[in-house]
């Protein structure tokens, strides 16, 4: 396969397979540092905070909540929706960048899966814990019972139970379908008999087998033309849970494509967020280039961008629609109550990516990490305002209200960052953070040119 | 084989006698029953926009595997180009509905007494309506210009310089095609029915223009291979328009049911008011519409060999053109002429009258480029690479 | 008795020549280990192509019937119960969650028929031919006849392509 030489190299540093697999395996086989005890130590309490709030919460009811009459779903369900939304980036890369052949994504598709993962856990307990009786989730699904009812297959609600276990399910079976050749390398990297053992059973036996390989490309070609358009239907599930109301500022048909747009911009963000830091301490910058840190940036450009049109349309169609709470509904928004919210969520995700433009910008890790927080925060406040605007004040005047949260709800948004975080750090140390045989795969076609000992 | 594309005199013949029958049918039509101005207008509007799509297409194309650095799609670079030569008679002919505002769009009438319209005319009035227009085929022609001028550019000398260019023309082009396209649905299309408004009309037109273009361009390739150009373009391109079709299709799908299913489900009255009459006065259309564009596509392309078969490629390509027209259609008819209207031999006249100046155009225009660029920096990945 | 030689290579290029000669000569190739899916080697192999996406098909198409079937079956036959003005019979309201059992059946399937198939899974016992194969070397295991009649042309072609470690092993039955 002939790579043009102006493309910039994906692996620098003219490595060799070995290299890579050494380079690759070094976090899991050394001993953590100072700075991961440190990291745990800070996530792992932000966690526990967390657990206790949930705990709290259950114990007492909803009503430790910030939440009344008009204003039902909160901090909640934006957290929900901001966790579900990060977790679109993970199956993005692997699935949608690998059918487009980008083989920028073989560096940072392991550990982008991995936060989906993450994400979808965290994004998960919210409606848990908002039922009020956790320990009655099951009733959520279609199973024969003593009432003789049916779950409600006409709710959005229910659509959403289905698209996020199906989104969970399949990026699992993905990510690890992926890892197995992987956990083969590390097992016989291994020295220590038990960690032999536990890496061999989760290898499934891996050999490397020319029929094998046959196999497991063909299942992750498949399984990416599968997860595409998987990706694109939970975010545009997600965004039926408002707009198949007759709420003004939900009901909006643009919702699905410019849900999932946003959701695919947050999760780049995360993605970068992490992968700066992560790259650095786990001294994987040969792998995650600048280079790569570019392409991502560009994604985030577009698809920013495509969520700034989106905005632009709902305005104007507001206004064009002539239906007068449609268009309060928006005025609202802009300068009501909450205009400082609309105006960190138009600034954080609109305005400030354009500066993505300028090339030394895109390039520049310090900026880029700067950005990402910044849209991680700009994007939240999008569900924040789609969310508590347009339910504080609806149809009926007599009972609008505002809304703010209470610490109990504070806590628990805070814990499930913890819970993301200890997880992220559990998983660099356990599983290679970069798909170590995808890497091996490009590094002939897109690895730094050795300029003397290219045999072949 | 050629470098170069000789439009013959036998294509030309071919051409001509397509814009003949054309021409044929409408006479043959005017006699038959008599179309009214409003018929005749909304004909022209229809294919109006079904071969501007194509014509813009040519410009999407290009801009997007630009400015996403694809290698693959430089060695078929010339034909996208080409269609784009059709934009300034697109933008004509679009000129051309100055004398037939009244008969397509509601809201040009004056003194309607009508408070919704009222509220939107500081949008929909007939000089901005126009000045829009102005705008729209500025930007388009403007840059799809400045993109085939770089491109043959290339080919003389051999320079970085033109490929940097090329990617900055494509972002503007791509900016400005963003902010466009959707804004020229709503004025064109979505306005005829001037109640109604949906946000993601615009995106659900985008994707539609997406598939016309690519049909399209899988014909034009099918059309010069059997004529034996394009040696250069193997299996693996074929493959690639073929995944776009097949992709595209269910993305279109996938916009069509969310757009659907969120006024179905809220219920509101002005805006299932929208879908009511198409899919009552036209149900048979309604489901062949979606049978064409989606059901067609997806089972026939599914499977890899499929995809690979530039003969079978070609039949669905045409399916999915036939039913992308009809979808412009079944955008149009209803807010103009209601559920009287039929397909019949002026219609199919028009399409013909519109296709060979179409060809005519887009064939001219091909034939003055090499069909092969060169220099680019990205070219020679076009010849080897795997799916 | 059973005999067999096993040769490594450092570079896929080499593998894929001598795969390649092997095969012309009519020798039979018993399996090729790698750390990563060499291109051109399921050609040069005469693989069959894999069957998996038609078990992704097959699965994802009985997971449309299910999810459809059953949810039209609870809200028309079971249980009918007006809700929100929909009819029972609700194609729309019906799609998602046919969509969303559709991809996870079909991602069953194909997963499962990659375990079975491959004979991989938890516990799964396979000899670990030798730790390299999944970091560096390519491993290419030839099969020989028993009266060693064709030993010295495939190590000629081995040591052609700059094979290491071609060693003959011999397993009792």
């Amino acid at each position: 396969m002939y790579v043009s030489p102006i493309r910039e190299p994906l692996i620098r540093g003219q490595k060799t397979y070995k290299k890579i697999t050494q380079d690759i395996a070094a976090p899991i086989e050394g001993k953590p540092g100072k700075a991961w005890y440190a990291g745990i130590a800070l996530t792992g309490s932000a966690l526990l905070f967390g657990l206790a709030m949930i705990g709290y919460t259950i114990w007492e009811g909803i009503g430790t909540w910030g939440l009344n009459k008009t204003i039902g779903w909160g901090w909640g369900i934006t957290n929900f929706v901001w966790w579900i939304g990060i977790g679109h980036a993970g199956t993005f890369i692997s699935a949608i960048l690998l059918l487009f052949r980008q083989k920028w994504r073989t560096s940072i598709n392991r550990s982008a899966e991995a936060m989906t993962l993450f994400a979808v856990i965290c994004a998960g307990l919210f409606p848990l814990i908002h039922m009020g009786r956790p320990l009655l989730a099951f009733f959520v699904f279609p199973y024969p019972n003593t009432r003789g009812l049916w779950v409600n297959f006409n709710s959005p609600l229910l659509w959403d139970v289905f698209a996020i276990s199906t989104y969970f399910t399949v990026s699992l079976l993905f990510w690890y379908v992926g890892l197995i050749p992987d956990i083969g390398t590390i097992r016989d990297r291994v020295k220590s008999k038990l960690k032999k053992w536990i890496y061999g059973l989760l290898s499934f036996g891996w050999t490397g087998s020319a029929k094998h390989w046959q196999r497991h490309e063909s299942i992750s070609l498949i399984l990416a033309g599968l997860a595409a358009p998987l990706v694109l239907s939970v975010h545009s599930i997600v965004s039926m849970d408002f707009a198949t109301s007759v709420i003004p500022g939900w009901h909006t048909t643009i919702f699905p494509p410019y849900f999932v747009s946003g959701a695919i911009f947050s999760g780049f963000a995360m993605v970068l967020t992490l992968l700066i830091i992560t790259r650095k301490v786990l001294n994987l910058e040969n792998y995650i280039t600048v280079g790569h840190v570019e392409s991502m940036n560009k994604i985030i450009i577009a698809t920013g961008s495509i969520v700034g049109i989106a905005y632009l349309t709902e305005l104007f169609m507001a206004w064009y629609s002539g239906v007068e709470y449609e268009q309060y509904a928006f005025m609202n928004r802009a300068t009501g109550p909450y205009w400082w919210a609309y105006w960190i969520m138009m600034s954080c995700n609109v305005i400030s990516p354009q500066l993505l433009w300028f090339k030394k910008l895109r390039r520049s890790l310090v900026f880029t990490f700067i950005l990402s927080i910044f849209i991680n925060i700009g994007m939240w406040f999008e569900r924040f305002v789609i969310i508590v605007t347009s339910l504080h004040r609806d149809y009926l005047p007599s009972s609008w209200e505002m809304y703010k949260p209470t610490i109990v709800e504070v806590g628990i948004f805070i814990g499930t960052l913890g819970l993301f975080f200890t997880l992220f750090l559990l998983f660099i140390r356990v599983f290679p953070v970069i798909a170590i045989a995808e890497v091996k795969g490009v590094l002939k076609s897109s690895g730094e040119k050795n300029p003397k000992s290219d045999k072949n | 084989m050629a470098n170069n594309y000789t439009f013959t005199r036998k294509t030309q013949y071919w051409i001509m006698s397509i814009v003949g029958i054309g021409i044929l049918l409408l006479i043959v039509g005017y006699f038959i029953n008599t179309p009214s101005r409003q018929e005749l207008w909304t004909n022209i509007l229809i294919n109006n926009l079904f071969f501007l799509f194509i014509a813009l297409f040519g410009g999407v194309f290009q801009a997007l595997h630009k400015i996403a650095y694809s290698g693959w799609h430089t060695a078929l670079q010339r034909i996208p180009e080409a269609l784009t030569s059709f934009l300034p008679i697109a933008a004509a002919l679009m000129f051309l509905l100055y004398f037939g505002m009244h008969d397509l769009y509601h809201w040009s009438h004056e003194g309607l007494h009508d408070p919704i319209l009222e509220g939107k005319a500081a949008y929909l009035n007939i000089p901005f309506f126009f000045i829009r227009m102005a705008v729209y085929f500025l930007g388009w022609i403007g840059l799809t210009y400045l993109l085939r001028k770089n491109s043959l550019q290339q080919d003389t000398i051999s320079d970085l310089r033109y490929y940097r260019r090329g990617k900055f023309l494509a972002a503007i082009f791509m900016v400005f095609f963003a902010l466009s396209s959707s804004a020229m649905s709503w004025d064109w299309i979505m306005s005829i029915d001037g109640h109604w408004f949906s946000t993601l009309f615009g995106w659900f037109v985008f994707i539609g223009l997406f598939e016309i273009g690519i049909a399209t361009i899988i014909l034009m390739i099918s059309f010069l291979k059997i004529k034996g150009y394009l040696e250069f373009i193997n299996k693996e391109h074929i493959h690639d328009m073929g995944k776009y079709l097949f992709a595209f299709s269910i993305f279109w799908m996938y916009l069509w049911f969310s757009q659907y299913l969120l006024i179905w489900y809220s219920h509101i009255p002005e805006e299932t008011a929208y879908f009511a009459p198409r899919l009552h006065d036209f149900t048979i259309l309604f489901f062949t519409i979606l049978v064409l564009n989606f059901v067609i596509p997806f089972f026939g392309l599914m499977t890899r060999n499929s995809k690979r078969n530039l003969k079978w490629l070609t039949v669905m390509a045409i399916v999915v053109l036939c039913g992308q027209w009809l979808n412009i259609y079944m955008l149009v008819i209803p807010g103009t002429i209601g559920k009287t209207a039929q397909i019949g031999v002026v219609e199919i006249g028009f399409v013909c009258l519109y296709l060979g100046g179409f060809l005519y155009v887009v064939f001219s225009s091909l034939a003055k480029a090499p069909l092969l660029s060169k220099n680019d920096p990205l070219l020679e990945e076009s010849f080897h690479y795997e799916t | 008795m059973r005999r067999y030689i096993s040769a490594y290579f450092e570079d896929e290029g080499n593998l894929l020549r001598a795969a390649k000669d092997l095969k012309e000569n009519n020798i039979s190739i018993q399996d090729v280990l790698t750390p990563f899916p060499v291109h051109g080697l399921d050609s040069i192999l005469g693989f069959k192509k894999s069957l998996i996406p038609t078990v992704g098909f097959i699965s994802g198409a009985i997971g449309t019937m299910v999810a459809f079937g059953f949810q039209t079956w609870a809200f028309t036959v079971d249980y009918p119960l007006f809700i929100g003005g929909k009819p029972h019979f609700a194609i729309p309201s019906f799609i998602p969650i046919t969509f969303e059992l559709t991809v996870l059946f079909a991602a069953f399937g194909m997963v499962f028929a990659f375990l079975i198939r491959s004979k991989l899974g938890p516990g799964a016992k396979k000899t670990i031919h030798d730790e390299r194969i999944t970091d560096d070397h390519f491993v290419i295991i030839v099969d020989l006849d028993e009266s060693g009649s064709q030993d010295g042309k495939v190590k000629d072609i081995l040591s052609k392509e700059e094979a290491q470690d071609i060693k003959v092993k011999e397993i009792e039955l």
